[in-house]
């Protein structure tokens, strides 16, 4: 039903992004004309642009028939969906107020920044998590965590502008509409809490393939995420042992949170640098079983580019 | 056809035209609001009348049943029924007639003509008044439609400007700087220390906004017991209180202690104890009870009496500046209700 529609993924992707820009504007137009925006227009914008992402992740995974995360593109959509989902969930809940805003502004950049480089969305083998749900099951939790920790960051911006502007004696414009320190403090616990908690599921999932593929996982890509997940649980226990609160504790989820960003790139690089065979042989799309040597010798005279290897030779098995 | 609406009048002194202790003679116990309410009424001359009593202004609205002479009647009325010199209140107090009256009576009521531009206590104010004159039958239509026009009136003022953004009152920029930093208050607990007077209503307005608890330590026990009983708190030995100070979440100082009562190390130690939990301390005092370096202390936000008066002042200018903006609104809505009762009057007189 998806295929039937006159649209394409980026496309989706696009309006998606343009919605979020336009809550973003909304809630900028307003703060700026010191007026308090309407909740109920940032959470229409905002599931707006929901709804065209999930369409078009919808559409990207009807097409590769997996989740969509095999490229920086598709990871960083997905970052910000799920972000948006946690505001859903955390914002009329707590009613922590300018989230929509923040959210908005983030999910702009990210879905955004995304589509403006055509090299982030560069093509993939079909079937890359090797049919194996666990994998996949992995990836979205990870992925899904980091659009935690993505909305733990925005709360530790909002906390450290409340604190200035407390400290500094701030009172008008922004810092009336923020949510108190001690809210946002707490937030950022909770959310800290549950992202490292995702993370673990995440890493525990990925490790139960690991331990029996130990060749197939990228040594980069392993110690990069363990590092960030290692970062997350040291500010944890930290923080549990009040050792690392409040401003510390927000600059802490900031700076995590823009290396994991920083992480993804060369985890991606990494993967796609590695040999993605399976010892039974590899899918790669159109119902076909290529052996792994054949494929190799393929990525030798191809320079790593497996993907349109395969595809030229299904148009020879084809012809 | 305007005979009616002509004779329209409010008479009156606010703290526009009296000072404080011109105010102060002036000022009318509720009995003597009601019968100055009553003897108004019984005048054969006036058809309808209301009396505003509050601690800022007298004014009496009311409609004569002709123009003649009308305004010396009721100042005599007035000033004969409260003692009051009739010279001194002409010197000190106003009177309006027909559309100057309408537009006066929403100023009022939106808080434009208030002391503290914008104060929301007027309104509530001004509806008992109302009701009180609407109970004795004092007054009719023309009053009747005129106040509860005017309530309407003000809400939408003060919905379409910034007349009332801010707060403007030393006690309640301190509850909006606590609601910045604990959101809600019911589990905040509250210290104040000594029983200066601003201390005491800045106490109040945190207990209004509903903190978790009060406790008031001074120097002098008697008077922490006292103040304690009237906000509803518990008393601290004043050589105590440093060491239960890791339980409060707002500190208030309002001693006339010489010199600062909490340094810098006792506040670091007392962090130690809550590091998660920030702690606001208000220094009322003068000279100082909280030392300023205490400022530094991480989760730690200290205002005195010169931040909180800044915020009060520029809260105020915001609030002056929209004045015109809301009289303009205020101006339209007269207009409109002028226009009503002269068709009313119309329609009844066909």
């Amino acid at each position: 039903m998806l295929s039937e529609l006159a649209m394409t993924d980026r496309t989706a992707f696009a309006i998606g992004a343009a919605i979020y820009g336009a809550a973003f504007l909304l809630g900028l137009v307003t703060l700026l004309l010191r007026k308090p925006y309407s909740r109920a227009a940032m959470f229409a914008l905002l599931t707006g642009g929901f709804l065209m992402q999930t369409l078009g992740l919808n559409l990207r995974g009807a097409e590769i028939k997996a989740c969509p995360l095999g490229n920086s593109f598709e990871i960083a959509q997905f970052i910000s969906w799920s972000l948006v989902m946690l505001f859903f969930i955390i914002g009329p809940a707590f009613r922590l107020r300018l989230l929509g805003f923040f959210t908005a502004g983030l999910a702009t950049i990210l879905a955004g920044g995304s589509l403006l480089v055509p090299a982030w969305d560069r093509p993939y083998p079909p079937g890359i998590f090797g049919g194996n749900p666990w994998i996949e099951l992995h990836t979205a939790l990870a992925i899904f965590s980091y659009g935690v920790f993505a909305i733990l960051a925005l709360v530790s911006v909002m906390f450290l502008i409340q604190q200035r502007g407390l400290k500094k004696k701030q009172f008008g414009g922004v810092y009336q509409y923020l949510p108190s320190v001690q809210q946002l403090d707490l937030m950022a616990k909770r959310l800290l809490i549950a992202g490292v908690i995702v993370l673990t599921a995440a890493l525990i999932f990925g490790a139960v393939f690991w331990v029996n593929n130990l060749d197939l996982v990228p040594v980069f890509k392993l110690m990069a995420t363990c590092l960030i997940w290692l970062g997350y649980l040291t500010v944890v226990v930290l923080r549990i042992q009040k050792k690392l609160v409040t401003r510390r504790h927000a600059l802490a989820s900031i700076i995590l949170f823009v290396l994991a960003m920083a992480s993804l790139w060369p985890v991606q690089s990494a993967r796609g640098n590695q040999p993605t065979e399976t010892t039974e042989g590899e899918e790669v799309g159109f119902d076909i079983l290529i052996e792994p040597k054949t494929i190799s010798s393929l990525r030798l005279v191809e320079d790593n580019q497996p993907y349109l290897a395969a595809e030229r030779l299904i148009q020879n098995v084809n012809a | 056809m305007s005979d009616v609406l002509q004779s329209l009048f409010v008479l009156g002194s606010s703290h526009h035209e009296a000072p404080l202790e011109v105010r102060e003679r002036f000022a009318l116990s509720e009995q003597q609001t009601r019968e100055l309410q009553t003897k108004l009424s019984e005048d054969p001359d006036i058809r309808e009348c209301l009396v505003l009593n509050t601690c800022n202004r007298l004014e009496i609205y009311g409609l004569a049943k002709s123009e003649s002479e009308f305004e010396v009647r009721v100042r005599e009325k007035l000033c004969e029924s409260q003692e009051i010199d009739r010279e001194l209140f002409d010197q000190h107090s106003f009177w309006h007639t027909n559309l100057d009256v309408l537009q006066h009576a929403l100023e009022v009521s939106a808080g434009l003509d208030s002391q503290m531009v914008g104060e929301t206590e007027i309104l509530g104010q001004m509806k008992e008044a109302y009701a009180s004159a609407k109970d004795s039958n004092s007054t009719g239509t023309v009053l009747n439609r005129l106040f509860e026009k005017s309530f309407q009136a003000a809400k939408y003022a003060r919905t379409q400007t910034g007349i009332t953004r801010g707060q403007i009152s030393i006690g309640n920029v301190a509850v909006d700087l606590a609601s910045r930093i604990f959101g809600k208050l019911n589990k905040s607990r509250v210290l104040l220390l000594g029983s200066g007077e601003v201390g005491e209503k800045t106490a109040q307005a945190l207990k209004s906004r509903g903190v978790a608890d009060i406790a008031v330590s001074s120097r002098t026990f008697e008077n922490a017991h006292r103040l304690a009983h009237e906000l509803n708190g518990s008393a601290i030995d004043f050589d105590d209180f440093i060491g239960q100070l890791h339980n409060f979440d707002i500190v208030i100082g309002s001693t006339a202690a010489p010199g600062s009562l909490l340094s810098k190390d006792v506040i670091r130690n007392v962090m130690r104890a809550r590091p998660d939990r920030p702690l606001f301390l208000i220094d009322l005092a003068l000279p100082r009870d909280i030392d300023p370096a205490v400022e530094d202390v991480e989760n730690v936000y200290l205002y005195n009496l010169d931040d909180l008066s800044t915020i009060a002042n520029e809260n105020l200018a915001a609030r002056k500046s929209e004045i015109e903006k809301a009289r303009e609104i205020l101006k339209g809505h007269a207009w409109n209700l002028w226009l009503q009762l002269r068709r009313r009057e119309l329609m009844r007189k066909s």
